[in-house]
């Protein structure tokens, strides 16, 4: 597996994590889950960025990932939901913003 | 038609003592500036656990890595720094604060426009019972009125918003005038349509402007 994969599986097992603690707010699992599954998508999307890996990305992303893994209240982990897969895809150098599929 | 300031409760002094803090307009003036990058990146330090700069530095290697001139990221530290001042308030403190530095940037941006922009407004229609809730940005003109709710996230979205901006339109268009309304969100505009894609609230007349497409507001439209 290539460095860019392994960054990619590990953002995105800790964006499910994130995903299952937000989902605790029973009056937004509607909204954390088409958000989780919009940009689950996006982040595994990511491993298919062309080129080498731009200098920083796996520090940046082992730092984002050691962010969300500290947040325990679940009304800041929404907060996160999207805008974790957009620090992943600036420090990958792609982009997590496709058309659901809805 | 008319606009009128918002009558203050308890709750609304308290607020403005926020609004007016000099952080918020620094910040504010610092992310009118700002790339989509460093807005990700001001963005995620206001949400975020951790408030050593070190680690925001590392985070994001494209604001302040070897590549930036060294204006930016004279930028990006000042922008930085402001962040985190606002991250390090309490969690209550701090949601009030990112609440009032979207607001606030939305103004210095419609500000560019040259327009009579304005804060905290009631907009009045004849026959109509005047709204509780101001709206947090107005540009006031008796042709081309403009009217502003500003989020910090997209789970701000609600069906209240959605009603009370398209109300305010319909209400204008009845006294025949041309009422531009919108909704500004700090975070991805694809979050934002996530959110109003489960609404059942009427969103076809209000305008969405996102994190990434925020210097529209700028920008005079035609």
């Amino acid at each position: 597996m290539s460095d860019s994969a392994n960054l990619v599986e590990n953002a995105a097992a800790a964006y499910r994590a994130l995903a299952d603690l937000a989902e605790s707010v029973e009056d937004e699992w509607q909204y954390v889950t088409d958000l989780t599954d919009t940009y689950l998508l996006g982040i595994l999307a990511l491993a298919g960025t062309p080129g080498p890996l731009p200098n920083g990305a796996a520090e940046a992303v082992d730092e984002a990932i050691a962010e969300i893994e500290l947040i325990t209240d679940p009304h800041r982990a929404i907060d996160w939901l999207s805008t974790f897969p957009h620090v992943v895809a600036l420090a990958l150098g792609g982009d997590v913003d496709m058309e659901p599929d809805r | 038609m008319r606009f009128q300031d918002a009558a203050r409760d308890a709750r609304a002094v308290v607020y403005a003592g926020i609004q007016a803090d000099p952080l918020v307009a620094r910040l504010a003036s610092l992310l009118a500036e700002a790339t989509p990058a460093e807005r990700w990146m001001a963005r995620a330090a206001m949400n975020g656990e951790r408030t050593g700069a070190e680690i925001w530095r590392r985070m994001f290697p494209s604001v302040f890595g070897e590549g930036p001139a060294a204006e930016l990221r004279d930028h990006a530290e000042r922008l930085l720094a402001g962040s985190l001042e606002v991250a390090n308030r309490g969690e209550q403190a701090r949601n009030q604060y990112r609440g009032a530095v979207v607001e606030e940037l939305t103004a210095q941006l419609l500000a560019r426009c040259g327009g009579l922009v304005k804060r905290e407004r009631r907009v009045l229609f004849d026959g109509v019972p005047a709204e509780i809730h101001p709206y947090d940005v107005t540009v006031e003109s008796s042709t081309r009125p403009e009217v502003y709710d500003c989020k910090w996230g997209a789970r701000g979205i609600n069906a209240d918003v959605l009603n009370q901006l398209d109300d305010a339109r319909m209400h204008a268009a009845d006294e025949e005038i041309e009422m531009t309304v919108a909704l500004v969100v700090f975070d991805a505009r694809q979050s934002a349509e996530i959110r109003l894609d489960r609404s059942s609230a009427p969103r076809e007349g209000t305008r969405l402007v996102a994190l990434e497409n925020i210097d529209e507001l700028g920008v005079a439209h035609p």
